[in-house]
Parts: structure tokens; sequence; C-alpha cells
């Protein structure tokens, strides 16, 4: 075959690939499901926080508060916490809801794991 | 001089084929979309309850019923209600503090009712009405599904379809910006219900001979004064040999106010009441006759209703 000929299976090739892509991302994209929180939308874990931050105003326990904030992943109950309370901040959340907030960030500043003996 | 063209498209077909199939290879399987902004009711079933746990227990800080309906909506579960009750279920069967699981069976409870149980009431902790309008995303290159997110939600106190559409948005952008605009809505005042303090009383205690119950089966419902059941209440059977502890509102198909215990034969057994302090001494299962004349080992109900 003529270099032309090659050139034109290349540039079909090509096309394909484009339309694989296309496919792919576009038209029919891996379906997720099962997901884990941390991907959860910005506002959907601020609202989770603010849950956890009203639960901790009646139950009183960091431990508990602590764990149901792990469920975002790497990032401390501190951090997690400081995130929200910035959302909330930015995003004219109530006072009353930024008290929560910030009841529970002094909460988790000051909760030491059990066992854990670092400082 | 045929054959050469027909070759010819052959190969550009198995090309196109070929770029095909490595397009899709790479879009599915080394580079897929990357889910970001995903909503809860993608979660996966143990963080889906554990949502719901954190909902519950909210709701039993704040009582605004309207908000956790709302909340549990996001889940996008077809019956938000039995699932509250089947999970409440799945930790009592695990041997879960009544502590953890009350609250979804006091939620479950009290959205079948459409009424916010005030007995355990906080009442310092008024909270605002949100309404969350978010911004489209800036997506570049995929336009994201239709997503209304907590977003424009009007709060009101029926159970209303949810508007969450159970849809992913995806994009492979960071974020963007989004405003949120609460509205200052007034909650839902604190109606004063009573708390449930008044004794129950037993006003009915009969013999139930059905061959297709479990043998020995005791059956509790337990009413208010408006004869509406009442979940979450505690009962105390105790016999020579113990004790155990079960609460109505675990079997929601059977009734809110619903709860049962098995008997063994020739045991007798009080029952106790815990609000209230209602007591049933020397109650045994009864001998039921079946219709070939053998004998086999009945159930009892017990009805209990406030005065």
């Amino acid at each position: 075959m003529t270099s032309s000929k090659w050139i034109t299976i290349l540039v079909t090739a090509l096309v394909g690939i484009a339309l694989g892509l296309a496919y792919g991302w576009v038209i029919a994209p891996v379906q997720y499901t099962d997901v884990p929180p941390n991907i959860l939308r910005e506002d959907y874990r601020a609202d989770y926080v603010l849950m956890v931050a009203e639960a901790y105003q009646n139950e009183q326990s960091p431990e508990i508060a602590a764990r149901r904030l792990a469920i975002f992943g790497s990032e401390t109950p501190a951090q997690i916490v400081t995130l929200t309370l910035d959302y909330a901040t930015n995003n004219n959340f109530t006072q009353n809801e930024i008290l929560l907030l910030q009841g529970l960030l002094t909460a988790m500043q000051t909760y030491q794991p059990q066992g854990n003996d670092t400082p | 001089m045929r054959r050469f063209p027909i070759n010819w498209i052959l190969f550009l077909t198995l090309a196109l084929a070929a770029g095909f199939g490595l397009g899709l290879a790479y879009s599915w399987l080394i580079s897929p979309v990357t889910y970001v902004n995903a909503n809860p009711a993608l979660l996966r079933a143990d963080f889906k309850d554990q949502y719901r746990i954190v909902i519950a227990a909210s709701y039993k800080a704040s009582h605004d019923l309207a908000r956790a309906r709302a909340r549990l909506e996001l889940l996008s579960d077809t019956d938000p209600i039995g699932e509250l009750s089947a999970q409440a279920q799945r930790m009592t069967g695990a041997g879960e503090l009544f502590e953890d699981t009350q609250p979804l069976a006091q939620l479950a409870s009290d959205l079948q009712q459409g009424v916010a149980n005030t007995a355990i009431i906080n009442t310092n902790t008024p909270t605002a009405s949100v309404s969350f309008v978010s911004t489209p995303f800036a997506a570049i290159g995929i336009t994201p599904v239709r997503e209304t997110p907590l977003a424009e939600e009007t709060i009101t106190t029926e159970f209303s379809e949810p508007t969450v559409i159970p849809t992913l948005s995806f994009e492979q952008t960071p974020l963007a910006p989004q405003q949120l605009f609460f509205t200052a809505t007034p909650r839902p005042t604190s109606t004063s219900i009573p708390a449930i303090t008044m004794p129950f009383t037993l006003i009915g205690q009969d013999p139930v001979c059905d061959i297709g119950l479990s043998p020995g089966l005791m059956q509790f419902i337990l009413m208010d004064s408006r004869r509406n059941q009442a979940a979450g209440i505690e009962i105390i059977a105790t016999w020579s040999g113990g004790e155990d502890h079960f609460f109505t509102g675990f079997k929601p198909e059977l009734g809110d106010g619903y709860a049962d215990f098995i008997m063994q034969a020739d045991t007798v057994y009080s029952i106790r009441v815990v609000e209230g302090g209602s007591f049933v001494p020397n109650i045994s299962a009864p001998t039921c006759t079946d219709e070939n004349g053998a004998n086999y080992l009945g159930g009892l109900l017990l009805t209990f209703q406030q005065p």
C-alpha cells in the first residue's frame, strides 16, 4: 500500500479513538454506585456536618461525633468541621447553625481518641 | 481490481473499530469519568445507614420533622420509613444499644404519624429553614445531568415526592463555587403535646390460638390516650430464670405500638411497661387445641392503653 493509504487508515483509526472517547466519557460514562462520602458535593457535606453538630449539642459526646465525621476519610474531624464552618460562614448559614458548628469544632479540637497517648 | 476496494473498506472499518475500542478502553478503564459532587443517594449502603443514623440523631436534638424528612429524601429510598425501621431492626438484631436504635425507630414513627414527638423536646435549639439554590456546574466538555440538590426544597408538612433526582453530576474539573441562599422560613412552632408519662393500663388479655404463629408468642399493643399506637416504649418480661427487655415500634409493619416476645411452656412471666410503671403478673402461655384434637402452645395478646 502507498503511504497515502496508510495515512488514511491512521486518520480513520484516530476518528475511531475520538468516537470511543466520546462514547465512554459523554454518552455512556462509567456509572458509579456505592460511592464513598468523601465525594459528596460540598453542600451535602456541610449539611451532614451540621447534622453531626446538632446531634452533638444534644448528646455531648465528642467520641460519637468524631466517629460520625470519620466517614469522610483521611481528614481529621477538626479539619472537616473547620472547612464546613468556612463554608457555612461564606454561605449565609444562620447564626445558630454557625454556633452549633463552632461548638462542634471546639469539641473536635480538644478531642483525644481513647488510647491515643500523643499530645 | 474488483477485490481491492472491498479490502480497502475492510481495512478502514477495522481501523475505525480498533480506534473505537481503544478510545472506549481508555475512557472506561484507564481514565474513566471522575465523579465529584455526588449526592447522598449514591452512597454505599453502609454509609447510607450512617447517614440515617445522623439524620435521626439530629432530629432527636431538633425535632424538626420537616427537615429530617427532606434530608431522608436525599437518600432516594423507595420507602424511607420502612428503611428507617428496617435499619433499627438490623441494629437491634446486631446487638446495638437501644440508645442507638431508638432515634431511628422514633423518627420512623413520627414520620408515619406526621407529628414530631415532643416528649423529649429540646426547645433551646431553634433552627432556620434552609433553602439551597446551587448554581449550575461550570462543566467543561461534559454537560452535567440535571441536579436539584437540597435545592429549593420547600419544606412542607406533607410528605412530598423527593425533589432530588438521583443522578450524578460529574465533571472532570474542580468544583464550581456554589451560592447558597437561606431563607428564614419560620420553623414549625413547638406544639405542646403531652409527653408520654401516664401509665399504660392493661385493657385486654386475649389468648391467641393460631397454629400459624410461633408457639408461645406474646404480642403487645400499646396505645396512647388517643388510641394512637405508641412506639419506643420499653417493656420488661421477667420470669424465674431471667429477664428480657424489648421495645415497641421495631416491627412497624405490625404497628408502631407493637412488640412481641416468645414465652416458654410452663413458665410464669411478669410484664412491666417501663413508661408509667404498669405491672402485670402471672402471665403464661395458654394451651390450645387444633382441629385434630392435639394440644399446642398458644399465644397471648396484651393490649395496653394510657387513660
